[in-house]
């Protein structure tokens, strides 16, 4: 038997790392926010609805850009042309529309409108280019529509926090506040506001705003409430921090969830507000377009001219259904149950 | 239930006793006056009918007068209509959007309830997209494009209904249609929602396990547990009617009182906007305390008695 | 998938439901051969002659009762006179003979009847917005103003069917406002049973006109006339019944029309311009004419003669007329309507006609020659090479806001001229005129009476409605004149009356736009359904013929 001569040589090294490895997570790590957007990206129509959106926005804010035409140029003489682009045939856009006799007619020929003019969406009752409207109106509605969504933001996340938070009394009170301006309809209060503002964008932002702060601070405060009683916060308060920093750090990062939802959906219903305003007069000021007055001319016209109701109509929904959906979307992703 | 029930009614005059200030003083702030040829009226003409009206005295007393008489139940007289009392104008004005409101309410919410029943079982394939998509168009469309296209479509070119008017009831249920768009796509969405989360639960686990079909399983269980939530969205829904009834009222001729509420804050009548803003948050009150009541009832869990925690 | 049956089966229901109400409501296009169905733009809001303030009241008014004159096309025809009178020589006291007929209730019509009626609307208790109408009649005036007793308003029945009426000057067109509702007669008895519900609902009313009104409640939407056979000449009503309809929605009201659910409607802007020309299309011209007001108070520069010409002059009237409007208003080179007042001696020459040499001087678009005069009238105020921005107030509908458009671009194209919007409900705009709050405002006149003088009185320096305080001395002695020396020298009247208009148009001190045209829609079977120069049409000279 020969000796078995163990030597240095003999042991190999174990690599340090190895217990690590085993414990390595193929998944890397993600925050909270990461995950919701990984779970979002697999949702199809959300991201779909998403690009979309992007679309439109990207559109409407380069209008200037893009916008063929002066939106508010007047040109009496070609009024109520109907959508035509020039030296094409495409069906929809020969500039022909049927009369009140259900004939079909080309008033291009009988306004006698050069040849190479084009107005993809025709043109409205002073003669101004329906697509350039569209555009402008698209990118006004959408103005109104976020900064309101901010305006009622700003009211509502402090007031829900403050009442979550403070609790007892003050919350009391603060709730039947709530109470009482809940139980008049929006619409009266927005009325109401609008005729004694002065109209024009920032009172029709502010009527709109002040109609839906309301579920954006009872939401906050119901989250509030939850949180308050997160050892997290408990560890903070003892450690003597400011409610005011609490907030900053604690609540605010964990109501953002929240809060992103209830924008994603205060916005649409923002624009719809406004075209609502429209339709029964009280909306934007003249000349400026918004959705809401062009589809609110629209609607008027609607026997004659049925394409001046439906483009405006057409982006609206496109616009509501694909906020809508994004909404969907984005609760499904921040709610861990989804999956 | 009955301490419940008093206490929320206190609550309910006290709501009313501010929204009634509040209205009364930002009506003061709107310009104009209630006389349709003010430029034609004298300055003595004019000094005798706001004497008459009440018109000349200090705001203050104005509303306490006000106050007064409405504590009688006198709501004043209209200006627009002369001499005609604000509460009878209420009265002949509400049946039609009476009738017209709850068949939407009906017709939206059940019709909800049912579509986002059948996305829930049938979730995330092509029976779950189209109703989830039905539902997004319905809250896509504005009700004043969708009043126009069923009145040319349905009444018009097809003959089906009446266009306008409210000689029967037939002419009622286009605008209602119309109307119920907005609540039917509400509460199938909420309902899809509420569903997807008890199908999940685990009591329906064990009813499937129990060997209960999935028939019996739905209805038992999925459907009662799933309602309870979606009831107490109807209080707001019914509320968000009114905003669709102002616009469906004009299309469709419809003698009610959203399209007479819009009329009289452009003349500037005081006593009928008045009458009309607390009838509204009266009628917004009671629904929304008969739905927190019916849930109460259908959800042994809860107990009306502590609502402070409740909500 | 027995849920997805229940849907189907819910589905089904729901159909087939419908289905079944469709064929119940289902048009059946014969329209009833007795009956003219009309649109009526709004509410009725009262029946109370005394305390009515709109069209559609008066419309109601004049269906359903009678008043000493009716207007039978643009001819004033005896009502409850029995004929036309004239004035004693001072022409200031009118002797009414009075026909013997009744009431729906059986009561006579009585000289006391238009007495109490005619007191009541002065009365400052019965808060009539419209008295001053009466102002010329012997203390109207001070009696609305509470300053004297009622019972000393110059009317007086001598006997039951004699009524005399003394007036505190003479009043030319004394005939013509007689036709107006709001001389109407009132059952003392029925009004007094009512106190302050009558006028509110059918069943507080007694008529004596053509039609009698029934099943007709406060603010209903739709409301019917029966022909009334007590009627003094119910032999000529020849149509049994008028249904009326309120309608506010444009396509609304042309879907009922072409349905053959309505056999008159209103329509405007694009529906108008689209109906043009088509079977059944016809506009009527009215007594009201659309000026803007420049207010000098507020913007000195309008002050200047060739600024306010500048602006009259860049407006394209005919453009704004037929492309905007649609709806068969005509360019206006005047404030006073066409086709409303004739000369006296001449029955052919109409005022605006005699006094269009100054008023096409500057009512002509000549966007040339405006900014040459805006240009030396900026440097004549010393605001050379000045930016101006300027508010346009007018009303908030839908042609109100289309119109404001369009002047808005036409007034900028003038130099350093900016113009903006604002479009409020009617009474706001009323106040806001009132109160001087607005740069330029739109706004509209209708004929109270079809005179000259009702427009010409608008515009004196004193006048309350001269809201732009345009002032000329020259203009408001000639309308004084032919109200006092001249008043019952019908010549040297309408003499002072036309120069007064030219002065007016040659000064611009209101610009004109146009008159207003009310374009309708009218089936075929309907004849002589014809707007009086008071703005209501006669029902008893309707007929139907059915083919």
């Amino acid at each position: 038997m020969e000796d078995v001569k163990i030597t240095a040589n003999s042991f190999e090294k174990v690599q340090a790392d190895q217990t690590a490895d085993q414990e390595k997570i193929s998944a890397p790590s993600l925050t909270f926010f990461q995950d919701a957007v990984r779970r979002l990206r697999k949702n199809k129509i959300a991201v779909i609805s998403f690009f979309t959106l992007i679309i439109i926005a990207v559109i409407a804010f380069a209008s200037p850009i893009l916008a063929p035409r002066d939106p508010n140029a007047q040109n009496p003489d070609y009024a109520n042309l109907p959508p035509r682009i020039a030296n094409t045939n495409i069906p929809g856009f020969r500039g022909e529309i049927k009369n009140a006799a259900g004939i079909v007619t080309n008033p291009y020929e009988t306004n006698n409108v050069p040849k190479d003019r084009t107005y993809i969406l025709g043109t409205d009752y002073l003669g101004r280019d329906l697509f350039s409207r569209v555009l402008y109106g698209t990118r006004l509605s959408l103005i109104i529509a976020v900064i309101a969504t901010l305006v009622d933001l700003l009211i509502g996340l402090p007031y829900g926090i403050i009442s979550g938070w403070k609790g007892g009394k003050v919350d009391t009170f603060m709730q039947r506040i709530i109470e009482i301006i809940s139980s008049v309809p929006n619409l009266i209060v927005v009325i109401l506001l609008l005729l004694v503002l002065k109209p024009g964008l920032s009172s029709i932002i502010i009527a709109i705003a002040f109609s839906s702060w309301v579920t954006m601070a009872r939401l906050i405060r119901a989250q509030t409430l939850q949180l308050k009683e997160q050892e997290y916060v408990l560890a903070s308060l003892t450690l003597g921090e400011s409610p005011f920093k609490i907030a900053m750090k604690h609540l605010i990062p964990n109501l953002s969830s929240t809060i992103i939802i209830q924008t994603m959906f205060s916005i649409p219903s923002a624009i719809f507000f406004e075209a609502f305003l429209s339709f029964i007069g009280i909306g934007i000021p003249a000349p400026n377009a918004s959705l809401g007055t062009l589809l609110s001319d629209g609607q008027k016209a609607f026997r004659f001219l049925p394409y001046q109701m439906w483009y405006p109509a057409l982006i609206l929904c496109i616009l509501m259904i694909a906020f809508n959906l994004f909404a969907d979307g984005l609760r499904d992703a921040f709610d861990p149950k989804s999956e | 239930m009955l301490k419940y029930i008093l206490k929320r009614l206190g609550y309910m005059i006290l709501t009313l006793f501010i929204v009634a200030s509040i209205t009364f003083f930002m009506m003061k702030l709107m310009p104009g006056t209630p006389f349709s040829n003010q430029d034609k009226l004298s300055a003595a003409q004019l000094k005798i009918m706001n004497e008459q009206y009440g018109l000349n005295k200090p705001i203050w007393q104005q509303y306490l007068i006000y106050l007064g008489n409405l504590l009688h139940g006198d709501f004043g007289t209209s200006f627009q209509f002369s001499n005609q009392p604000v509460l009878s104008l209420i009265t002949s004005r509400l049946k039609p959007s009476l009738l017209i409101g709850s068949q939407a309410m009906i017709i939206g919410s059940l019709l909800g309830i049912l579509l986002g029943a059948v996305a829930a079982i049938n979730k995330n394939n092509w029976i779950d997209s189209l109703a989830t998509f039905v539902s997004i168009v319905g809250i896509s469309v504005p009700s004043f494009v969708l009043g126009v296209l069923l009145q040319f479509f349905i009444a018009f070119k097809w003959h089906m209904f009446p266009i306008a008017g409210f000689d029967n009831w037939q002419a009622s249920v286009l605008p209602s249609l119309a109307l119920a768009v907005s609540p039917l796509a509400q509460t199938a969405r909420f309902m899809r929602t509420e569903m997807v989360d008890v199908l999940n639960s685990d009591y329906i686990e064990l009813s499937k396990a129990k060997g209960n079909t999935r028939w019996q399983t739905v209805v038992k269980h999925t459907l009662r547990n799933s309602l309870i939530p979606v009831i107490t969205i109807l209080g707001p829904l019914t509320a968000n009617i009114l905003t669709g009834s102002l616009v469906v009222e004009n299309i469709f001729s419809i003698p009610g009182i959203g399209e007479q509420f819009v009329k009289s804050i452009m003349t500037n009548d005081y006593p009928t906007i008045m009458g009309l803003t607390i009838f509204y948050a009266l009628m917004f009150m009671v629904m929304l305390l008969i739905t927190d009541i019916l849930y109460s009832l259908i959800d042994p869990r809860i107990r009306l008695t502590n609502d402070k925690e409740e909500n | 998938m027995k849920f997805n049956k229940l849907l189907a089966v819910g589905a089904t229901i729901l159909f087939s439901a419908g289905a079944l109400a469709g064929c119940g409501g289902s048009s059946s296009a014969k329209a009833p051969a007795d009956t003219v169905r009309v649109m009526s733009k709004d509410v009725i809001a009262t029946m109370d002659t005394s305390t009515n303030t709109d069209t559609i009241g008066s419309q109601a008014a004049s269906n359903t009762m009678e008043g000493l004159y009716r207007y039978e096309g643009k001819d004033i025809k005896p009502g409850i006179a029995t004929k036309v009178v004239k004035p004693s020589a001072d022409g200031l006291t009118y002797t009414f003979p009075l026909r013997k007929t009744s009431w729906s209730n059986g009561d006579p019509v009585t000289a006391n009847d238009f007495v109490y009626a005619w007191r009541r609307t002065v009365d400052p208790k019965t808060k009539s917005q419209y008295a001053y109408i009466y102002e010329g009649i012997a203390n109207a005036k001070e009696i609305s103003e509470g300053k004297k007793p009622v019972d000393s308003l110059g009317v007086k029945a001598i006997d039951k069917h004699t009524l005399q009426v003394t007036l505190d000057q003479p009043i030319p067109y004394f005939n013509e406002l007689l036709t107006s509702s709001f001389y109407f007669p009132q059952n003392q008895k029925t009004v007094d049973k009512w106190g302050k519900k009558y006028g509110t609902n059918s069943k507080t009313l007694v008529f004596n006109g053509p039609y009698k009104l029934i099943n007709w409640n406060g603010p209903d939407n739709t409301w019917t006339e029966v022909k009334n056979d007590k009627y003094w000449n119910a032999k000529n009503v020849k149509v049994k019944k008028l249904q009326y309809q309120v309608v506010k929605d444009p396509s609304t009201a042309l879907n009922l029309y072409q349905s053959n659910k309505l056999d008159d409607i209103v329509i405007s802007g694009d529906t108008a311009k689209q109906m043009r020309g088509s079977k059944g299309f016809n506009s009527r011209q009215m007594n009201s004419t659309f000026y803007i007001e420049m207010n000098q108070k507020k913007q000195p520069v309008f002050k200047n003669e060739k600024i306010r010409q500048a602006i009259a002059l860049s407006i394209d009237r005919p453009q704004l007329t037929k492309q905007i409007l649609g709806d068969g208003s005509t360019p206006a080179n005047s404030v006073t309507p066409k086709d409303m007042s004739f000369d006296p001696s001449n029955k052919s020459k109409d005022f605006v006609d005699e006094t269009s040499a100054s008023g096409n001087k500057y009512t002509k678009y000549d966007p040339k020659k405006a900014k040459k005069l805006w240009k030396q009238g900026l440097a004549e105020t010393g605001n050379n090479g000045k930016k101006f921005n300027f508010v346009l107030l007018s009303d908030d509908t839908d042609a109100a806001k289309k119109q404001s458009e369009f002047l808005q671009n036409q007034l900028e194209k003038l130099p350093g001229m900016k113009v903006t919007l604002s479009n409020v409900p009617f009474k706001t705009r009323l106040s806001r005129s009132t109160s001087g709050d607005f740069d330029m405002v739109v706004t509209a006149w209708n004929a109270d009476f079809p005179d000259p003088i009702n427009f010409l009185t608008l515009l004196t320096s004193n006048a309350s409605y001269n809201r732009g305080g345009w002032s000329n001395s020259q203009f408001d002695s000639l309308v004084d004149k032919s109200m006092g020396a001249d008043a019952n020298n019908p010549q040297a009247r309408w003499q002072d009356m036309k120069d007064a208009q030219n002065i007016l148009n040659d000064q611009q001190g209101v610009v004109p736009l146009y008159q207003l045209g009310e374009a309708h829609m009218t089936q075929t079977r309907v004849k002589n359904l014809e707007i009086s120069p008071n703005g209501s049409y006669n029902m008893v000279s309707l007929r139907i013929h059915n083919k």
